[in-house]
């Protein structure tokens, strides 16, 4: 047997055997199928991704008229944009946007537990569910962020959101200098979910 | 696309080095329960048995428990134990399932799973074929 198979603890044995019993359990008394799981993540692996984000801030970084109305009423302006559906509800219906300027930076978070504007970033990544990471990121944030590789001078205000049921932040990096006469589509490409996240900038290429 | 620190919890923490990458290009789950009990939690919250929320409060509750009994940079956290958790309960509360059902269910899985893996190895080394005297207390 491959080395793939093998569970590195008991614990997470234990966990596997929970979760699969548990999904075999419902599919048995007909709650769902066993394609519910598939169908499900599959709407996730490819509608919700930070390439909706991008698409996003893109349009802002070329039209400030609309990154204005961005800030302003968030789900309002995305509806704008030819998103698929399923920008409002499972934690995409009170997405807001903060933006960065030259003497603001913002990082998103969530202190409680794992909130995160799924519509347009995707799923977090492991480190924003780490208990370290989101208790000094609230208390620290500028020592933070220079572990990402990003040094933001003392002087410029680190402002951290922390992220609820009732509101799923995201942050519209600014646009980088070299980017001049880009399409909008090229524009989209700049833009990474770690810079929409907060914990990084967008860079040209 | 894959962040570093994502990818070294990926593969130093879950020992799944070869799985592949998704569709957007970011990885979201170290193992399939993971996917599991995200995709149920999900399927069962839209189908009415649970409000979001509900469950949400479950995590925080769960994620509160491990923090409040470890240092914050214990290796042994894990969210999707923290998610299961919260998973279970709003499953009970919505009547669906019992504590005892899921338990024993649980047990039965894990027995199989160690009665037919020839490579398994729990903690302590012992393997675990189905004919093996294995004592070390995982399920009987």
């Amino acid at each position: 047997m491959t080395e793939r198979f093998e569970y590195p603890s008991d614990r997470e044995a234990k966990s596997a055997a929970r979760a699969k019993a548990l999904e075999a359990l419902l599919i048995e008394k007909g709650v769902i199928t066993k394609n519910t799981v598939d169908t499900v993540m599959n709407f996730f692996e490819t509608k919700m991704g930070p390439f909706n984000g991008a698409k996003v801030v893109a349009r802002a970084w070329v039209d400030p008229a609309f990154k204005r109305r961005l800030v302003s009423d968030t789900t309002k302006a995305i509806a704008e944009l030819d998103l698929p559906e399923g920008m409002v509800g499972a934690e995409g219906e009170h997405m807001r946007a903060v933006a960065n300027e030259p003497d603001v930076h913002n990082l998103i978070i969530c202190t409680l537990c794992s909130c995160y504007p799924w519509p347009v970033l995707g799923l977090p990544p492991y480190w924003y569910k780490d208990p370290t990471f989101r208790s000094r990121a609230a208390r620290e944030p500028h020592a933070v962020l220079k572990e990402f590789g990003l040094d933001i001078p003392t002087k410029i205000e680190v402002k951290v959101w922390d992220s609820s049921a009732q509101i799923r932040w995201f942050v519209v990096p600014e646009r980088p200098a070299g980017t001049e006469g880009m399409s909008e589509a090229d524009l989209a490409k700049l833009v990474t979910p770690e810079s929409m996240m907060g914990v990084a900038v967008a860079k040209a290429a | 696309m894959l962040m570093h620190f994502e990818q070294f919890a990926v593969t130093s923490m879950l020992g799944t080095e070869d799985r592949p990458p998704r569709a957007n290009g970011a990885l979201c789950f170290g193992d399939d329960w993971e996917r599991t009990a995200f995709g149920v939690a999900l399927a069962l919250s839209r189908g009415g048995h649970f409000e979001w929320e509900d469950f949400r409060q479950h995590l925080i509750a769960a994620i509160t428990r491990w923090e409040n009994s470890h240092a914050l940079d214990d290796s042994s956290w894990s969210y999707y134990d923290c998610w299961l958790a919260a998973l279970e309960a709003v499953v009970i509360e919505a009547g669906l399932s019992t504590d005892a059902e899921i338990g024993v269910a649980s047990a039965r899985l894990e027995k199989v799973k160690l009665t037919n893996s020839a490579a398994d190895t729990p903690d302590g080394g012992q393997s675990a074929a189905s004919n093996s005297n294995s004592n070390h207390g995982v399920s009987t």
